[in-house]
This record gives structure tokens, sequence and C-alpha cells, in this order.
């Protein structure tokens, strides 16, 4: 395929936007071809320079408490409206504004959802406990022969602990934890700047399950079974990073 | 415990965790930490007013949205009519450019510059960009969003994402090559 009809989707490319079939029309291209291939490099040398060097702003340490005392004296909204708008921003200052003002975002209210018991809920519910309480890990090391042992000790179960760094996913350490009533290690890696926590617990007797992915709360969630050892992935990386992940993990 | 807490809890819960990618996003946009966190304040209040409007999609791209109009709503109180985000009329990159200006020689020695800059001047240059283009690159790189997902938040049709961000990289790339010509020169 000539050039000028796989440079437009270099990006593409470059930001895993391609489904398969072009995915491998591009890269085939891009292998005996040096202009492609130097352009593909270069906007990978960015998207590495943008993920890698451009600074992180974490929030300060007083915002979330700041925040937390700000919100009761929001009234809570009229539950009772069907529809709420939210005000209509445009991309200009005030002057271009009326001419955007039919651009609303325009949301639906949802009905209060229960809250779900069941282990993705739980195990998403633990995620994010280990974010907020700043108690990722109780033993933090990249070395799998020291997690492995930490958790097998004191855990009904001797979950799996790959080295997954040269795939792009650090292991920061191991906690224990507690999903769905269960007993739980959490071993947790790193992606970029994203938090996977692994979650796994016996399961004896259990027929081993495929992967299962769901979306809830922001979050991507993949769980599986094997071996009598059910593990459920919980993170905001993307979706297929985390498919990804998981096929890594049960290799 | 009554309701008023329970929301304001399964609130926190959805919402805190995110707290560092709203306040960075807001960070960029607004240039200094004092302005993002009144932004990063008001788009969390914001949020929690319309917390029940949330149909239960990705919460991230949900705040994200929220804190981007809080910003465009704190540029109009604090910095007057000044335009922030300009039209993405094309200012002489027309797509054709868009795709022939990056390096096409082979192993151009130029092609691989990017890998060696340092976070301060890649942070300098950022902050150089107009605000939709370092908009759409953290949105893309450092949140890792979909296209769609950045469709939803800023607002724009999935195709405009998409030039948008070829505009901006190549922007990006344009001043670090000005950057790099005038060190050569200037033999700083």
């Amino acid at each position: 395929m000539a050039c000028d009809r796989i440079r437009p989707l270099l990006p593409q490319l470059a930001d895993r936007a391609l489904g398969p079939l072009r995915r491998l029309t591009v890269t085939r291209h891009v292998a005996h071809c040096a202009s492609c291939a130097a352009q593909l490099e270069e906007l990978e040398a960015m998207r590495t320079a943008l993920r890698t060097r451009l600074t992180f702003h974490r929030a300060p340490p007083g915002l979330a408490a700041r925040i937390g005392a700000a919100l009761p004296r929001e009234a809570p909204p009229a539950a009772s409206r069907p529809w709420l708008r939210m005000p209509a921003l445009g991309f200009a200052g005030t002057g271009l504004a009326g001419a955007l003002a039919g651009v609303a975002l325009t949301l639906v209210v949802a009905g209060v959802k229960p809250a779900v018991d069941d282990p993705t809920s739980a195990a998403i519910d633990s995620h994010i406990r280990s974010l907020m309480a700043d108690h990722l890990t109780d033993v933090q090391t990249s070395d799998q022969h020291t997690v492995k042992p930490f958790l097998s000790a004191r855990l009904p179960v001797s979950p799996a602990v790959p080295e997954l760094a040269a795939q792009g996913f650090p292991l920061v350490g191991g906690r224990l934890d507690y999903v769905d009533g269960h007993p739980a290690a959490a071993v947790v890696y790193r992606h970029a700047k994203h938090v996977i926590n692994l979650f796994a617990w016996a399961s004896p007797g259990a027929p081993d399950a495929p992967f299962s992915a769901t979306q809830r709360q922001g979050f991507n969630v993949v769980s599986w079974r094997r071996e009598g050892v059910a593990y459920t992935a919980v993170s905001d990386v993307e979706a297929d990073q985390l498919a990804t992940f998981a096929r890594d993990v049960a290799r | 415990m009554p309701p008023h807490d329970d929301r304001k809890r399964r609130f926190e819960l959805l919402a805190l965790p995110h707290l560092d990618a709203a306040f960075n996003l807001a960070r960029w946009l607004a240039g200094n930490a004092t302005d993002a966190e009144d932004v990063v304040q008001d788009a969390y209040l914001r949020a929690y007013r319309y917390f029940d409007a949330w149909q239960g999609g990705n919460f991230r791209v949900w705040l994200l949205t929220i804190v981007r109009n809080s910003f465009l709503t704190w540029v109009k109180e604090n910095r007057g009519a000044r335009l922030v985000f300009h039209p993405d009329a094309p200012t002489g990159d027309t797509a054709e450019t868009e795709h022939t200006a990056w390096g096409t020689a082979p192993r151009d020695p130029e092609s691989l510059l990017l890998e060696r800059i340092d976070s301060q001047t890649l942070a300098r240059l950022m902050q150089r960009l107009p605000a939709e283009y370092r908009e759409v690159l953290l949105l893309r790189e450092v949140e890792d969003l979909s296209y769609k997902e950045i469709a939803t938040v800023t607002d724009v049709p999935i195709g405009t994402v998409m030039s948008r961000l070829a505009r901006a990289r190549l922007a990006l790339r344009r001043l670090w090559q000005r950057e790099e010509h005038a060190e050569a020169t200037h033999g700083v």
C-alpha cells in the first residue's frame, strides 16, 4: 500500500487505536518503508517523552481534606427533577460564549444505585481504599521472591506473582487484604502512572474460569479462576492494557 | 447512616482516588498551583452537586469533563474575555502539511531528538502550547484516554480530536526543533 494512505494511520498506530486488520496492514508497510518507519519512530519518541518525562503534579496534601470539609455545605440536589442541565460552556471567553450556547451537556439523572455486593464491587472498593489510605503495600519490593513468600506465609492462598517489568508492568509490592469475605492477597503492579491491584483468594474446588472483563465506577476489572484461586485485577489503565496484563499474569 | 452522609461517602469513594488526575489537568491548564486548587475544588463541588446525574460510565472521564468546565468558568471570571482555547481553524497546518512535515529521511538525525528532551524543557515547551493542544496531549498521553473519551471531555467530535492531536504533536515538535536550533546557534 502506498505511503500516502499509510501516513494518516501512523498516529493511530502509535495511539494503539487501530483495529487488528488495519494494524497488520500498517505494521507490514512500516516494516519495509524507511520513511514511514522514521515517522512512526518519531511519534513513539514523543509519546515516550510525554509519558515518562512530563511532570505529573500531584494534588497538594490538604486539598482532599478541604474538599471533604466543603462538601456538606452543598445542598443535595432536588431528586425529583428528571433532567439536569450543566451550564453551557464554550471554548472562548465571554465574547464567543453566546455563539456556543447551544453546546450544553445534558445529563440524565440515574436512580441512586444500591451498593452491589459481589466480588467485583468488593475488589473495586478494596482497590480504592488502597489508593486512599496510603496503604498500598505491606511489603514494598520489586522482587517477586520476597512478595510471594510474604503473602503465602500469611494467607491460605499462594498467588502467582510473575515478574512483568519487561512487559511494562513493574511489580511494586504485596499487601494483605480482605475481599468479599475472603482473606486475599493483593499484588500491586504499576503501569506508567497507574496502579494495578491484582487480588487473589482461595476458591477451593471451584472450576477454572476464563477471563471476564468489565468496567465499573471508572475502573477496569478482569477476573478469572485457575487451580482453585480466584483472581481479580482492578485498575484505571485502559481495558486493553488490563487484558494484556491479565494474560501475562496467567501465562 | 442518613442518606445524605451515605451519598457523600459514595461520592468521596469514587471521586477522591482521581484527585491527582484532576489536579494535574487543572495545574497544566491554569499554569499554577493556587489557581489549579480553586479550579479543582470548584469542580468537585460541582461534581457532587450533579453526582446523581452520573450514569455509571467512566467516572474519571466524567470528572475530568467537569474539571475542564470549571477551568473555563474560572477563566471567564478571572481572565476576562481573553481567548483561551482558540477554534480549530487551520493556521497554515493543513492536513497535507501535517503528514509531510514529519521527518521523512531514513534515520533523520532530528527524528530522535525528542528522546533526549529533559523534563524541564518539556514542561516549558508544553506551557507555550495553546491550551487546547496542551489539553489534548495530556488527556491522551498522561491520562491515557481513548479518542472517544477525549471527545467526551472536550466536547468535540472524534475527528476533531484526531486532527487536534496531530496539530498539537506537530506544534510541540516545532517548538522543540526551534529550541535545538537556538542552542546550536548560540552555543548555549
